[in-house]
């Protein structure tokens, strides 16, 4: 069971904007994080990725287990989500 | 239905006979080596509780398997079948979600004509990953790229087109001349399919560009500019693409080094536009100027080796941005019998019809296109008109 999903994200990553428009059409609620808006995250996103790219998805799990997936990358985030 | 993942190493047997089972059965799925990336292996790990255990395979349905035996991963691929699209027989199949394609979906669907869409990336395609778009006629200030493909999005499926992500695999022609499509999620038969799976960037093949994706290395300005603010950072290129995404790169890095094989080959527009940020000394263009290697600390690139008339020389970077040209996408017809050029565009005739009977092409993947907007839109109406009128012939 998911506890939290939080979306890394910047203005014009059109991977961001997928990963915001699967969340959404399947009603998932998630937190997001705009490094434009937020610089000072950056490290954050950088620390659970070990890279500079968006979007970076955290899956906090019921058991607070927490999975990271880079990109928009369905077949690693679909089974996270089930 | 998704895809079938089986996360494995060259030194494992046990993942041997597992993919050896599915290659006999016919069962694509997609196979990670573990050893070949960290962030495979993490993955793989966050789905085994933290436990080593190689074949390591997920299901279309999610069920995880922990080194299964034949029979094991026989029984679980019975519910696989039993769950596989029936295969109804689909009027038009279009791969790929790009300005072609929402196009020529936004015709057909219009006129009943039942049509699917696989796109196995983002919808909209590079269009959407362009941060502004200035030459697509109707919008005089320009239009982001974003907003582009949304508007597109929204039109197609205003008018009934599906969208599924989905990879599509190979296509095979059947007797009957209907197409068999390959794909992640399984098999899908249709009367016609448009292949508008555009082009993807190039790599440049040197020391570090593997080691340092995404620590260093990148191919989308828009994603993952924004990490290099007050940064100094290279982009390697000349074209169109390597000095526009030059110019939105100058929003966050400090300071800019174009490497340029030859001589810039961007059009007149653009070189006007960058002229400005080197006058300020933002952007310091090196032409005749080759990347040889790509540096860092094992965690985060800072440096690369540069060589222009043949002296090799250090400069301290923070990232490398990549805009060497485009390829095409079509490595999924490289055993089909849809003939290529020499650097593997779909060829077509005037019709837009490739050498495979109901299979036509549009947009940058087209041998002769014109790589722009407007004219993957223009041919993605063309190709829609074309393929109605094949589809009343059959
Ligand atoms: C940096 C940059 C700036 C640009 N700026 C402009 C501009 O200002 N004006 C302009 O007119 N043009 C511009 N272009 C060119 C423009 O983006 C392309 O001409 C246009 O996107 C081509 O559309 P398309 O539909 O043919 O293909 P694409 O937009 O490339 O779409 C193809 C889609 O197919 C998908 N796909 C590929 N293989 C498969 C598969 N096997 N299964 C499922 N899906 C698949 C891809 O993921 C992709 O989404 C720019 C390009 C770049 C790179």
């Amino acid at each position: 069971m998911v506890k939290n999903v939080t979306v890394f994200t910047t203005n014009q990553c059109a991977y961001c904007h997928m990963v915001k428009k699967y969340l959404d059409n399947k009603n998932i609620k998630y937190d997001e994080v705009n490094l434009d808006n937020q610089p000072n995250r950056r490290q954050e996103a950088i620390s659970l990725s070990g890279g500079m790219t968006v979007p970076v998805t955290l899956v906090t799990q019921h058991d607070d287990s927490r999975h990271v997936v880079v990109g928009f990358n369905l077949s690693s985030l679909v089974p996270l989500l089930a | 239905m998704k895809n079938i993942i089986v996360y494995g190493a060259d030194w494992c047997p046990d993942c041997h006979r597992s993919r050896k089972f599915l290659d006999e059965n016919n069962i694509l799925y997609t196979y990670l080596d573990i050893d070949s990336d960290k962030s495979i292996k993490a993955e793989m790990l966050s789905l085994t509780d933290n436990k080593n255990i190689i074949p390591t395979i997920v299901l279309s349905n999610g069920q995880i398997l922990q080194e299964p035996s034949n029979q094991v991963l026989a029984q679980a691929l019975n519910d696989f079948k039993s769950v596989e699209p029936d295969n109804e027989v689909i009027d038009l199949v279009i791969i790929g979600a790009g300005p072609a394609s929402l196009t020529t979906a936004i015709y057909t669907t219009r006129e009943n004509i039942k049509t699917i869409i696989f796109e196995k990336a983002v919808i909209g395609g590079l269009a959407a990953v362009t941060d502004l778009i200035d030459n697509y006629p109707g919008f005089e200030d320009g239009i982001s790229g974003l907003d582009l493909a949304d508007k597109l999005e929204k039109q197609a499926k205003r008018f009934g087109a599906q969208i599924e992500f989905n990879t599509v695999q190979k296509i095979k022609l059947l007797s009957n001349n209907d197409k068999k499509i390959y794909t992640e999620n399984g098999i899908y038969i249709a009367r016609a399919v448009l292949i508008a799976t555009g082009t993807d960037y190039k790599k440049i093949n040197v020391l570090g560009e593997k080691e340092y994706l995404s620590r260093g290395v990148h191919y989308c300005a828009t994603c993952d500019g924004a990490f290099y603010k007050d940064k100094e950072i290279a982009v390697v290129g000349g074209g169109n693409s390597a000095v526009q995404e030059t110019i939105f790169l100058t929003k966050f890095a400090t300071k800019i080094h174009l490497l340029v094989r030859s001589k810039i080959k961007a059009s007149q527009v653009l070189q006007k536009k960058l002229q400005s940020f080197i006058d300020s000394g933002q952007v310091v263009v090196h032409l005749q100027t080759n990347i040889v290697s790509i540096l860092g600390d094992n965690q985060l690139v800072n440096k690369i080796l540069i060589k222009q008339d043949n002296i090799e020389e250090e400069l301290p970077v923070d990232g490398v941005f990549i805009f060497v040209g485009l390829k095409p996408n079509s490595e999924f017809l490289n055993d089909s019998s849809i003939e290529l050029d020499q650097l593997k565009f779909i060829k077509t005739n005037d019709n837009l019809l490739t050498s495979m009977n109901g299979v036509f092409a549009a947009g940058d993947i087209r041998s002769g296109s014109t790589m722009q907007i407007a004219s993957a839109v223009g041919e993605g109406a063309t190709a829609a008109l074309r393929i109605r009128q094949y589809l009343e012939e059959i």
